[in-house]
């Protein structure tokens, strides 16, 4: 197996067979070779695909890739086979699941100050379909469950990576995003009063 | 059962707490304690009265916010306060806040990407065993598994077995009386005298010993036998009479005659 191209179609017939994610890891060891030297292929492989503007499309999940429509075809397959679209998450779903993708490995109980309600239930739902997991314990006292996001998460946000996740730590484009930010000069002043 | 009413979708006390500074366009850095308090109170009265019930955390930050509103009210005792160094009591809780609104921001992120996620459609995993010559269990599987597995069949293959004797002395138990009479006469031909055990076979159940014993009876009762029994629980010979039986038999022979 020596050609770069030769290595790629190798690539793109297992991704082809496995269907699920496959990781660059297990890939590289069907070719013997090194696992970022895969990880490479598919990268180009993937831009391969994008630039030809193909119906199929190559998507990484945390190291792994697949097959996917592209999703601007959604539309004709929906018109074709009307597939089954999952139900959506539920607004307290999304906010657990915000809150753990951001700060895993996460405990319940810091869930539970962030949201100033319980959420054991929706821990519960969420690890049933998949898209948190446990990940440890904590050493606080009662040793906590550790909660943080799997792959299947990843899959079902159409993300790359956990980075991928933007940084929503400016607190005032918080409140920009949140609010109208129609009151701007209420805001300077009250930022005064807090430092003093 | 209960029904579970939702009336206004709020995730919780924080929730609410930031739609109700939002929509009196407070700014969330001075929030005016009294005011918010009182807004909050009224609207858990509402949900009171719309008999919904309330949960406690909503309870939890009512009470907050009137403490809140306490300490502001206290007179600063410390010079250190008074050094202007105290932290405003509402701090923290505009930490929580803008902590929660960051949440609220990031949620709203996951769903746009769920929103374009939904748009690619993938092939689930395929069944790859059509592929593979040979089934992957029986390779894998090692020498405890394969005892495990043989004792298994062992114990199936007893309890079938147990459930076939059963099948076998229901199908005796069906045997008439009658039956049961003929069978005895011609085991009796030809020999002057038996023993009862001899009557029975292998593994007879307690069925067939009493079916068997009606049938001698009903054979004492048409003379056809003698029935003996020398001491309690001891053997039982049957002796051909030779005679009643025999008599009463070519006589309904005759009869049919």
């Amino acid at each position: 197996m020596s050609s770069q191209q030769e290595r790629k179609s190798v690539l793109e017939s297992l991704m082809f067979v496995w269907g699920d994610p496959l990781s660059a890891k297990e890939a590289a060891e069907v070719l013997n070779i090194a696992p970022k030297e895969a990880y490479t292929c598919f990268k180009e492989l993937q831009q391969e695909y994008l630039e030809r503007g193909c119906g199929i499309q190559i998507r990484e999940i945390n190291k792994k890739f697949q097959f996917c429509t592209k999703a601007e075809n959604s539309s004709y397959i929906e018109r074709f086979c009307t597939p089954v679209k999952e139900k959506r998450l539920s607004q307290s779903a999304m906010e657990v699941l915000a809150i753990i993708a951001y700060k895993q490995p996460v405990t319940r109980g810091e869930i539970e100050s962030v949201r100033g309600i319980r959420c054991e239930r929706v821990i519960e739902g969420l690890q049933k379909k998949g898209l948190i997991q446990e990940v440890g314990r904590s050493a606080a006292i009662g040793r906590p469950i550790l909660y943080g996001t799997t792959d299947v998460f990843l899959q079902h946000f159409d993300l790359e990576s956990i980075q991928d996740l933007p940084e929503i730590e400016d607190i005032e484009a918080v409140i920009q995003l949140e609010g109208d930010a129609d009151q701007p000069a209420f805001q300077q002043i009250s930022i005064d009063l807090e430092q003093k | 059962m209960a029904y579970k009413v939702k009336l206004d979708v709020f995730e919780g006390p924080f929730d609410l707490l930031v739609y109700l500074i939002e929509n009196a366009e407070m700014n969330i850095y001075d929030i005016p304690v009294a005011e918010i308090t009182r807004q909050y109170i009224q609207y858990i009265e509402d949900m009171k009265r719309a008999d919904v019930a309330v949960a406690g955390e909503f309870m939890v930050l009512a009470a907050s916010l009137i403490e809140m509103k306490s300490k502001m009210l206290l007179p600063r005792s410390s010079p250190d306060d008074l050094a202007g160094e105290a932290e405003d009591p509402r701090s923290q809780l505009v930490q929580k806040l803008l902590e929660y609104k960051k949440c609220k921001a990031q949620a709203r992120f996951l769903w746009e990407c769920e929103e374009r996620a939904v748009l690619r459609f993938t092939k689930p995993r395929e069944d790859l065993s059509v592929y593979t010559k040979e089934p992957d269990e029986i390779l894998n599987m090692d020498l405890a598994q394969f005892i495990q597995a043989f004792c298994a069949f062992l114990e199936k293959k007893q309890r079938v077995e147990e459930v076939e004797r059963r099948y076998a002395q229901t199908q005796r138990r069906r045997i008439s009386l009658e039956t049961r009479v003929e069978q005895i006469k011609k085991r009796m031909e030809g020999t002057e005298s038996l023993r009862f055990r001899d009557l029975l076979e292998e593994n007879y159940g307690a069925e067939n010993v009493v079916l068997t014993f009606l049938s001698i009876l009903e054979l004492v009762r048409q003379k056809y036998v003698d029935v003996n029994q020398r001491v309690n629980f001891g053997e039982i010979t049957l002796t051909v009479t030779g005679s009643g039986g025999k008599d009463e038999e070519s006589m309904q022979e005759g009869a049919v005659q």
